[in-house]
């Protein structure tokens, strides 16, 4: 077993002890958003700005079935999977055909259209009031309604996902992802077609998304407009920065992070998005590289300090 | 036309300085409420006119030149993420100084009521918005062609090291192109403030627009982002005559369909 997972494990463990269990079942949620940003943002290359188009739309769906027909948990769960990498299939084949700003600006746009979908079709999504009453229901006896049995539900799946990661990105399609990263042309030269790659990263970044979007629709028992809104696009790209977006656990990071700060700030003061706003800003000037590098930087500070103290003293 | 105006101004920021502009439609949102709190202020709407898009486009200097100028080389994750962040704070700043209620600005005087064109009953203001706007995108393209300062900004789209090669302070000219960008959306803004009203959500609204506008546009392509935007408007306009619930949906799909036959956009080479 590596450090990292260890680590993580560790964090599972101990997180419920410390903050709500709401908010920790959040952390690990997001976290799975962030992996599968990252297969498209660190491993492929592509800055999608649209991923909650895939979050909400597999909420919506999932959230809908299980709250006018009751179906099964893992029926919901794999529906959302489903939907999200069906939406992350149109939309995807729509964007990869562009490169660079155009890319980013596509993914956003169609990510508009999505959101103004579910903003007018107030009959099934309740518009701007979002669609509440979502349950969550007994699997085998266990009662998910309970917080900490669904903790340790979205904990399992938060594994098995970061498992199934590591896998792809370790696997000969992960590698000529990051061989499209690196230099698209030469893979193209290669033989590989690189339109079809970069549409397979977003549809199982789709499916990841989805994932999330249903486990946090029963999290909250609600599927609020902002769940498929742009800020949440946002939030998941600057998560998986500030963790590093070069790592398979970068994202997991960076979730950790950024949910744990954004709980604690959001409950006192409601302009809260403001200093948001003001963190992106520093972390982008002063900051580039995330936690994993301001961490380097602080440790190199504190030896050069060290050092020079022992030549004065 | 305004939709025009939105993504010239986006298309210039766009092709000249290469970065995601997510701020884009914040500004809009400055330009429209920096209107409605001077001509307010000082009971002059013209005056207003004049002043709310040089606000608009003195805050696009200041973030060229203190936030964006040291980002060029960092990549359009962090360009973005940057923007963003900016996107963020301004539309959260207006609702603290102007409170999180949407709120309407009559048009002067004058512009109030209607004309009889014959066929149909037009409200004047927007009779004037169109005018306006079209003067406005006339002469922003006859700068581009005619001058020598335009000539220089398209320049810096097709290849910014010849540009800068030929003495040319290439910094100089990434600022005045942002600031530029942001003069229109100010006053693309402060000309829809009396038309829809303000709200704290108008710049995100706008934001998702400019970028189809300038995705439909094609690459670098100012002239094709003022087609786009009127094609935008149009389509927009006619279907929410018959159907007013999808008229925002219908952007994004004229965009979707077009793209689905030119992926390339509608005058785009590359």
């Amino acid at each position: 077993m590596s450090r990292a997972l260890i680590a993580i494990l560790a964090a599972i463990v101990v997180l419920p002890l410390v903050v709500r269990p709401a908010i920790a079942s959040e952390i690990w949620i997001f976290a799975i958003f962030g992996l599968g940003l990252n297969l498209l943002l660190g491993y492929t290359g592509l800055l999608s700005f649209g991923q909650s188009t895939f979050f909400g739309s597999a909420a919506y769906v999932a959230g809908w079935l299980l709250k006018h027909y009751a179906i099964n948990v893992f029926l919901a769960l794999g529906i959302g999977v489903a939907v999200g990498a069906a939406s992350a299939a149109l939309v995807g084949y729509l964007c990869v055909q562009r490169s660079g700003l155009y890319f980013i600006m596509l993914t956003f746009a169609l990510n508009q259209l999505f959101y103004f979908i579910a903003y007018q079709w107030t009959s099934v999504t309740g518009g701007e009031d979002g669609m509440p009453g979502i349950p969550r229901p007994d699997f085998l006896g266990i009662d998910f309604g309970e917080p900490l049995p669904y903790y340790a539900f979205v904990s399992a799946l938060f594994l098995l996902s970061l498992w199934i990661m590591k896998r792809i990105v370790e696997s000969p399609l992960g590698k000529i992802l990051q061989a499209i990263r690196e230099n698209e042309v030469r893979a193209e030269a290669l033989g590989y077609d690189t339109a079809r790659f970069k549409l397979a990263a977003f549809v199982i970044g789709g499916a990841f998304s989805g994932l999330a979007g249903v486990l946090y629709a029963m999290l909250f028992g609600i599927v609020p407009l902002e769940a498929i809104g742009f800020v949440t696009s946002g939030n998941v790209v600057f998560a998986t920065l500030i963790g590093g977006s070069g790592s398979l656990y970068g994202p997991v990071i960076g979730s950790f992070v950024f949910i744990w700060l954004s709980e604690s700030v959001s409950t006192l003061w409601a302009r809260w998005p403001l200093l948001l706003g003001v963190a992106f800003v520093i972390v982008v000037l002063f900051f580039r590289g995330g936690v994993v590098e301001a961490w380097a930087r602080f440790s190199a500070w504190r030896e050069r300090k060290w050092r020079s103290s022992r030549q004065t003293g | 036309m305004l939709y025009a105006l939105m993504g010239l101004g986006l298309a210039l920021i766009t092709g000249v300085l290469n970065i995601p502009n997510f701020a884009h439609g914040a500004l809009f949102a400055v330009g429209a409420y920096l209107l409605a709190s001077t001509a307010n202020l000082i009971g002059n709407f013209w005056l207003a006119l004049v002043v709310a898009p040089l606000g608009a486009a003195l805050l696009g200097l200041a973030i060229e030149y203190l936030g964006i100028r040291r980002l060029y080389a960092a990549g359009h994750d962090y360009q973005l993420l940057f923007t963003f962040g900016l996107a963020l704070i301004l539309s959260e700043a207006i609702i603290l100084v102007w409170g999180p209620v949407g709120y309407s600005h009559l048009p002067p005087p004058v512009l109030r009521g209607g004309v009889d064109l014959g066929f149909t009953f037009y409200p004047k203001y927007r009779l004037f918005v169109m005018v306006a706007a079209g003067l406005l995108v006339l002469a922003t393209w006859l700068f581009l062609e005619k001058t020598r300062y335009g000539a220089i900004m398209r320049a810096g789209i097709e290849n910014k090291e010849m540009v800068s090669l030929l003495g040319i302070d290439i910094h100089k000219l990434f600022t005045a192109a942002f600031a530029l960008g942001a003069y229109l959306a100010g006053i693309a803004g402060a000309l829809t403030a009396p038309i829809r009203g303000l709200s704290p959500g108008m710049g995100v609204d706008m934001l998702g627009i400019a970028f189809v506008v300038v995705a439909l546009g094609g690459l670098g392509n100012l002239l094709g982002a003022i087609a786009a935007g009127l094609l935008i408007g149009v389509a927009q306009a006619i279907v929410a005559a018959h159907w007013t619930e999808a008229s925002s949906v219908v952007i994004y799909a004229v965009m979707a369909a077009v793209l689905l036959v030119r992926p390339q956009g509608l005058f785009g080479i590359r």
